[in-house]
């Protein structure tokens, strides 16, 4: 499983970036692994909307959804409490990647001291150039891998000790994880796009969804 | 793999010199000294979006196979910074990417299986990054130094604009299977559900960034909640 963190966690920015790195598609390949890609799919869904607005557009620092994506699937998928599961799931999976974010900002200081050591301009051999740009590479994989790991370890006794199954924590659990998924699914919006015709599609989509929904439910 | 050593210094610039290894080994065959001073010069800074990084990683190589001077080859790449950044990451990530995950957010909710929801992410979000990738490949080579140009005709400007309808109509779409999804077990009303749902998404849209975060820390703090009450001994 680190090792799935570590690969994934090099599609984030290093290599190919096939966006696998994004909960909605790493959240369920690690609930699969462990034997339940659904449990893994619902927390890599609350996560994907809460972590939607963050946009890795020049140095900004997002959070690192590899590593978190893997750790709250596994904590969704090893444990049995239902909606508490999920907010424990998704908690732990924004604690890890907001941790990985520092740790990618760590890494970004290292990197340049590695790769740009040498002064401006100056010359400098294929082999070398080669050598900096795969070993910067092999460092994030190691930090990516590094950091699901301890989340599992850390995670994992989280896991297996959940048993609140009462209803009032179930309750307690369910209306805290739509209040979020709604706060994100408002703010994903309005960071991508705003004005009244938003507004308007926005309506017209709910409305048509809700007629569909409660028809065929 | 531009992105590989990527880094506060100079970004891309190592990424940049890394991916021109291939064709600059060829152009300068047999002349090491002009061929290491050559990546020196192109592992400096440089930075743009990652998937149409390939427009100047082409314009600069066919800058090269003309002989063009180095400070001209750096202002060029200077100049490409800014609109090749500012494109990509409006079309990317701000819209194409949230667009995808919208819509495989949608096909959970509608009950589609775990893999059908991951994969048409995967899939449909490729079809993008991966084409301009191609397209940027093309451009820069076949227009060299005055690719700027072509950039500022190019019918992906609007791009952006045009993906902001589907965006508001897929997310709005996206509530009410949602609910039943996440609560389909729950005794309460569905239209109730919804109605709170909606509730949160204004405010969300009201306060973007405090709502955002908000989101977050709720669920942080009430992971820690439900772990303090498992384990605390009453």
């Amino acid at each position: 499983m680190a090792l799935l963190g570590g690969v994934l966690g090099l599609d984030t920015v290093s290599c190919v970036q096939a966006m696998i790195s994004r909960p909605i598609v790493a959240a369920p390949i690690a609930g699969f692994l462990l034997g339940d890609p659904v449990a893994g799919i619902s927390a890599g869904a609350v996560l994907e909307l809460v972590s939607m607005n963050q946009l890795p557009i020049g140095a900004n620092r997002t959070w690192d959804t590899a590593p978190a994506s893997v750790a709250a699937a596994a904590i969704a998928a090893l444990s049995s409490a239902g909606a508490v599961s999920l907010v424990v799931a998704v908690g732990y999976g924004v604690l890890v990647g907001w941790i990985g974010s520092w740790t990618v900002h760590v890494m970004r200081q290292s990197t340049a001291r590695l790769v740009a050591a040498r002064g401006d301009q100056e010359p400098i051999p294929a082999s070398a150039l080669t050598a900096r740009h795969l070993s910067a590479m092999a460092v994030d994989f190691a930090r990516a891998t590094a950091l699901t790991l301890v989340a599992l370890l850390l995670g994992a006794p989280l896991a297996s000790g959940l048993d609140l199954s009462g209803a009032t924590a179930g309750i307690a659990a369910a209306v805290l994880v739509w209040v979020c998924v709604g706060l994100a699914l408002g703010s994903g919006v309005r960071m991508m796009a705003k004005g009244r015709t938003v507004v308007l599609a926005f309506t017209a989509g709910l409305l048509v969804s809700t007629v569909l929904s409660l028809w065929l439910a | 793999m531009i992105q590989g050593s990527w880094n506060y210094r100079t970004m891309q610039g190592a990424g940049l010199g890394f991916s021109l290894i291939p064709y600059l080994s060829r152009l300068y065959r047999g002349d090491r000294a002009a061929l290491n001073a050559s990546l020196g010069r192109h592992a400096g800074f440089f930075n743009a979006n990652p998937y149409l990084s390939t427009v100047a990683i082409s314009a600069v190589a066919r800058m090269e196979s003309e002989g063009a001077e180095p400070e001209e080859i750096e202002r060029f790449k200077r100049a490409l910074v800014s609109p090749l950044g500012s494109l990509g990451d409006r079309l990317v990530w701000a819209r194409w990417r949230p667009l995808c995950s919208l819509t495989a957010l949608l096909l959970f909710g509608l009950g589609a299986p775990w893999w059908v929801a991951s994969g048409v992410f995967v899939v449909l979000y490729n079809t993008v990054p991966q084409w301009l990738r191609l397209w940027g490949l093309g451009r820069g080579w076949w227009n060299g130094r005055e690719v700027g140009r072509v950039l500022m005709s190019s019918p992906l400007r609007r791009l952006p604009d045009r993906l902001t309808i589907p965006l508001a109509v897929i997310g709005g779409a996206l509530l009410p299977p949602l609910a039943l999804a996440l609560g389909g077990t729950s005794s309460v009303s569905p239209i109730l559900v919804i109605g709170a749902g909606l509730a949160f998404v204004v405010l969300g849209y009201w306060r973007p960034g405090f709502a955002g975060r908000l989101a977050a820390l709720g669920l942080l703090v009430g992971s820690l909640v439900f772990v303090v009450l498992e384990k605390s001994p009453w």
